[in-house]
């Protein structure tokens, strides 16, 4: 790595070094920003990779997006760069919409554990091995399979 | 004023607050004017915490899906003759909640509303004027 | 066995009107586990966004939150500007900063007042909001209003600190830094603030990180993070000031992070002020976006913001996804609220300035008795104080 590299290139570069077979995607679109696109079965892989190398210990939140074709997970990790969670690099990976599952990584990350339990209330995916994925935001007597962040779910007449 | 200081001379109107799904504006606005600046416990307006000990209930936010019969609930609760005064745009109308799932709309969706206080959030002076006219309302007689 | 006793209460309360129940197990008087369940005030904003356009988002992202309207207006302006690939001219920028840091320092004014009620200090609450009113006095003298200050739009700011403008703000600056000087020494000294505060809710620093906590709750507990050094938005890496943390990692480091920050925030905007770069204070842009992505964090008064937005080319945003930094510290919350009395729960909690708007209620369930019962904050905070009443005599 030359001096003139930065941070955030240098992460890419060992993120493909390391996950070169499974990355789709993978680009720094400006300071402190990467984004990663990997298969779902990689996620946990990438995250400890974040963790062990490079000592992420943040995860800012998981964005869930209903792309009509598929879901799109994206995990916002901050990794250190010059302050401890200078760099956010934002790993996508997407699930069938037909089977809305992936393993949860509240294990690797335990401050994920609420933003796993409000994409499964908002969105209706379900976190494999979550401690507790109960209900966090929408109210006790919404109904069970009403997600309101899918794209195809109108609002009712209440 | 001397309207609200006349009346208060009769009877303190006993204030019920209640915040029903909002962002919280309108209430550190209406806690702004039980403080120091313009302070309406010198009109002899007190919060209390119970609704059956209440006159007046003051609400702010847009009512939403799970504070709707909560609501009923404490309106129910207070003895009359009893009035209420939403606070703020959200209660009077749902304000800039349109569109968003779980808000229901105003608070006259769920109980009847003497005295409407627009505003986004609220001023102090308004819902000091809006408790006035409250209160003139009063005098001319008021709901059983 | 456990049998639940459900005693339905009322809620209502002036101040600390938010929207959360906090499950408690109980060891007699002492909190063995805390689960949370939020949602009292789920409103829908998220889709909601989705329905508006970009520009009107920008009114519905600031009332997400009242108290921190201007921070969220900032992180989904720079994001959206992101998506525009442009950055606001340099006057705008620092116009940012200075109205965020105003609205740090009203925020935490309003903190250290409620913390006053929270402990029984009536006096020092009313003392505190009186003088907080110094700063909404500024605002409104910029922006015409005294909260929602409504002062970004995508493309800068929509409002200018004029010449006559500056000497008032400055005044106003030298009082409110005297008498936050004078705020924090009350907490320093005062011992029973000091009682009810110190080694209470202590949250570890590894616990801290490793539960992903942010702002004043982080730094309390000597973590060095926060999203205007992390991410320099809008110019602030041109600012000199400091990153304040306390090594205590309790209640009372929190406050007086809080504290210190205010007069940091006070000498933020008095170093804009006096570098203020001339020039236009927004660039015009087209209506709608190019499609992509972008990612914003700003540091708001409770701690790093985040906002993500989608575009897929129309007038209306695909994706908006907002996380709050009240919900970042809720499993900090659960941690450092363990080992501790139900007396002390008020402070606790309002040691992370909970930002979750609604009503309060909590449910308490005792794991010897099996016995349970659910409490407003009120009913809380009357029984907190006649504890720790009890124990001074």
């Amino acid at each position: 790595m030359s001096k003139s590299t930065s941070k955030e290139e240098f992460i890419a570069h060992e993120l493909k070094s390391n996950f070169g077979d499974v990355i789709s995607e993978l680009k720094v679109t400006g300071p402190r920003r990467v984004y990663v696109t990997v298969p779902p079965e990689s996620l946990r892989d990438i995250l400890l990779f974040l963790k062990n190398m490079f000592n992420a210990r943040h995860i800012v939140t998981i964005t869930g997006i209903d792309m009509m074709k598929s879901f799109e997970l994206i995990y916002h990790i901050a990794v250190p760069g010059e302050h401890i969670r200078s760099i956010l690099v934002n790993v996508k990976t997407h699930i069938p919409r037909d089977n809305p599952t992936m393993p949860s990584v509240v294990d690797i990350l335990p401050g994920a554990t609420l933003y796993e339990r409000e994409v499964h209330d908002l969105l209706g995916i379900v976190f494999e091995g979550h401690p507790n994925l109960e209900r966090l935001i929408l109210p006790d007597d919404w109904p069970e399979d009403e997600f309101p962040l899918r794209k195809d779910w109108k609002p009712k007449e209440v | 004023m001397v309207s609200i200081i006349g009346w208060s001379r009769i009877r303190s109107p006993w204030i019920l607050y209640m915040g029903t799904g909002h962002c919280n504006a309108c209430d550190i606005e209406v806690l702004a004017v039980l403080a120091p600046r313009f302070d309406v416990e010198r009109f002899g307006i007190l919060l209390k915490g119970s609704p059956r000990h209440a006159d007046v209930l003051v609400v702010t936010g847009a009512v939403s899906r799970q504070t709707a019969p909560r609501l009923k609930r404490i309106y129910e609760q207070m003895p009359n003759p009893k009035f209420v005064i939403a606070v703020g745009t959200c209660a009077c109308s749902g304000g800039v909640y349109w569109g968003c799932y779980n808000v229901l709309g105003g608070i006259d969706k769920v109980i009847p509303v003497d005295v409407y206080i627009p505003g986004c959030p609220v001023r102090p002076e308004a819902v000091i004027q809006g408790v006035a006219k409250l209160l003139a309302k009063l005098q001319g007689g008021g709901k059983k | 066995m456990m049998s639940i006793y459900r005693i339905p209460v009322g809620p209502q309360h002036p101040a600390i009107k938010e929207g959360f129940q906090w499950n408690f197990k109980l060891d007699g008087e002492v909190i063995v586990d805390v689960t949370p369940r939020l949602g009292f005030v789920h409103r829908g904003i998220e889709k909601g966004m989705e329905l508006r356009s970009w520009v009107q988002g920008i009114y519905l992202a600031e009332r997400i939150c009242g108290i921190c309207n201007t921070p969220h207006t900032t992180c989904y302006c720079l994001a959206v500007e992101q998506l525009y690939d442009v950055e606001v001219p340099k006057r705008a920028q620092y116009l940012r900063i200075i109205i965020n840091e105003l609205n740090r320092i009203h925020s935490h004014l309003l903190w250290i007042g409620v913390l006053g009620m929270e402990i029984g200090f009536m006096t020092y609450f009313m003392y505190v909001w009186r003088d907080r009113e110094r700063v909404m006095d500024i605002v409104e003298l910029i922006t015409g209003n005294r909260v929602t200050m409504s002062m970004n739009m995508i493309g800068g700011v929509v409002y200018d600190i004029t010449p006559p403008m500056e000497g008032i703000i400055r005044r106003g600056l030298d009082y409110l830094e005297e008498r936050t000087k004078y705020y924090k020494e009350v907490l320093l000294n005062e011992p029973t603030i000091r009682a009810r505060t110190e080694n209470v809710g202590v949250l570890s620093k590894s616990d801290a990180i490793d539960l992903c906590a942010v702002g004043p709750t982080l730094r309390g507990s000597d973590v060095k993070s926060d999203a205007r050094f992390d991410e320099p938005y809008s110019s602030y890496d041109e600012i000199s000031f400091n990153l304040v943390t306390y090594p205590y990692c309790d209640v009372y480091a929190r406050a007086l992070v809080r504290a210190d920050e205010t007069l940091e925030s006070i000498k933020i905007i008095r170093e804009c002020l006096d570098k203020m770069p001339s020039g236009p204070i927004k660039v015009r842009l087209k209506r709608t976006p190019p499609p992509g992505e972008a990612v914003a964090r700003v540091e708001a008064p409770r701690g790093e913001l985040l906002h993500y937005v989608k575009s897929d080319g129309k007038e209306k945003p695909y994706r908006v996804k907002m996380r709050t930094p009240t919900l970042a510290n809720i499993p900090a919350t659960c941690e450092m609220l363990k080992g501790y009395y139900i007396a002390d729960i008020p402070a606790i909690i309002a040691s992370i300035d909970p930002c979750y708007c609604c009503t309060e209620r909590m449910l308490f369930i005792d794991i010897n008795s099996g016995k349970s019962w659910v409490w407003t904050d009120s009913e809380l905070r009357r029984y907190s104080l006649k504890y720790y009443r009890e124990r001074r005599k």
